[in-house]
Parts: C-alpha cells; structure tokens; sequence
C-alpha cells in the first residue's frame, strides 16, 4: 500500500503506524456539562464503516507528521492524504 | 577526577570494502547537527544564514550548500534541517551555530548516527533491493534526501553524487546496516 504524502510525495506504509478514526482529532471540551458522555463517544463508539474512512496515521520512518487519510475499507483505495496538523487547524483547534 | 582518558571511535571503525563495480566506505569526517526552527522565526532564519554562509533553507526532500561548499543542509522534516559538515572537533554544537549565526535550535548529533557511503557504478542495484523509495537518478536526483526504512532500520539517504549515496543509521544499527547492505552486494554480484 502506498501512501502519497502530501509533503514527501509517495511512500511506502511500512514507514507509517496507524493509530484510527480522524474522530480523534476532536477532543471534547473538558469543562462540557456533557463531559462524561461526550469522552464516551470519543473513546470508545465508532463507526464500523463499510467505504471511505478518514483514519489517521503517524509517519514515524519519516518526518513524523500525523496524516489523515481517507481509505475505502472494502478495496484500500486510498483517495486523499492531508496533513492532520492542517485539518486541526481549519477546524480552529491549535493556534 | 578519573586518570582514565576516553578514546574517539567510530560506529564501525573506519570499515571500507571494495567489490567490483561498488565500495562501501564508512564516513568519518562528518559531523552532523540538527537545526531546529521554531515557526516564527523561519524567515529570520533563512536570512541569517543566507548572511552567513550563502545558505538557504531546502525545500522538503532537498539539500542546499553553503557559498564554500562545506555546509550541507538537509530537510526531512517541516520544523527542522540537519546541517551536515566536516567536522572532526568535539563540539559541532557550538561551532555550527557560530558558522550559521542564526537563531535557531542546535543539538550535535554526530556520533549518534553511523554513516555509510555507498559508491560505484553498481550502488543503485545494490540499493535497489533494500531502499523502498524510488532511486531513478532523475526522481532521485543529486542532492535530494529522505528519511525511510531500509531492512526495517530508520534510514537516511542522502544522494551525494552521481553514483555516490550515504546512508545513516542509528550508531546501534550500524553493524546490521552494514550487514543489510553487504548481503545485497552479495545479491547483487
């Protein structure tokens, strides 16, 4: 499987370690008064999706960047690779 | 104070072998120090050592050369270079911030890694078999760089020339390294 980097061009996944759902990106607010309900989604339900999944993965052979990556589970395809540090931001989390 | 007095050596002791058509060679002279440039301060950076040393900062997977060719910048990463140099004193550190005088991050990481040059007109076959990028010398061009897994060692690859490549490993790999490339000579011949 090859992953296109957005920064490094294409590479091999052996060089990446997966870590899962881009969920993880959108950690609760700690003060909610929904707390205890919202770290429940966040940790534990997903989705079990059958198609595109965004997921994210961690170039660690590399320039140790986070990706998020839009995989077809059923064939692989892989149809987009972004900078996980740029989809953060464009969801106005980080500085 | 101890009377005992520390001797300097090298990850693999100056090993040199030579095959038909390629050498493997142990690079000695070399030091290498990872610049560090925080977010804001690149362009100051970048002007400073351009000042300096006629250097810019690379784009990603690139290399760049001081004015008097002895410097050599490598980035593999979007907050970082290594700056790559002849060197042979204890304190690369102290010496390559005073040559760049920019104001960046430092930290001397020459003898954590083992460097090896691999050369000939046959290196690309031999390199072929364990490097998973793709080395054709007009994608991989002279000075480009990249950090991936050979043999699944982390694996530097900086192409110095036309038939010229230099690898570098952690010190503690560097005997597997070697070993990784000797059996792909063996392949290969």
């Amino acid at each position: 499987m090859i992953i296109n980097h957005p920064l490094l061009g294409p590479r091999d996944s052996e060089e990446f370690v997966y870590l899962g759902s881009a969920d993880l990106i959108d950690r609760p607010d700690w003060e909610s008064r929904t707390v205890a309900d919202d770290f429940h989604q966040y940790q534990y339900i997903r989705e079990n999706i059958a198609g595109d999944n965004r997921e994210l993965w961690y170039h660690e052979q590399g320039d140790q960047s986070w990706l998020l990556v839009t995989r077809n589970t059923l064939t692989h395809e892989i149809i987009n690779v972004e900078l996980a540090q740029d989809v953060s931001r464009s969801m106005g989390r980080g500085k | 104070m101890s009377d005992y007095t520390l001797t300097k050596e090298s990850p693999l002791n100056g090993v040199e072998h030579e095959f038909d058509g390629i050498t493997i060679a142990e690079v000695i002279d070399q030091s290498l120090v990872m610049v560090a440039m925080p977010r804001d301060k690149v362009d100051k950076i970048d002007s400073a050592i351009k000042k300096s040393c006629g250097l810019s900062i690379p784009t990603m997977g690139h290399s760049t050369h001081s004015s008097d060719a002895l410097i050599t910048l490598w980035r593999l990463q979007k907050n970082q270079v290594l700056a790559y140099y002849p060197y042979a004193g204890d304190d690369a550190e102290a010496d390559i911030a005073d040559k760049l005088n920019a104001p960046a991050y430092y930290t001397d990481q020459s003898d954590t890694w083992a460097m090896i040059r691999v050369s000939g007109e046959r290196s690309r076959d031999v390199l072929e078999r364990i490097c998973p990028l793709d080395l054709d010398p007009d994608k991989f061009t002279i000075g480009s760089v990249a950090r991936t897994v050979m043999e699944h060692i982390g694996t530097i690859i900086y192409r110095d020339g036309d038939d010229s490549y230099v690898l570098l490993t952690m010190r503690s790999f560097s005997h597997s390294m070697l070993h990784a490339i000797e059996v792909s000579v063996k392949n290969v011949l």
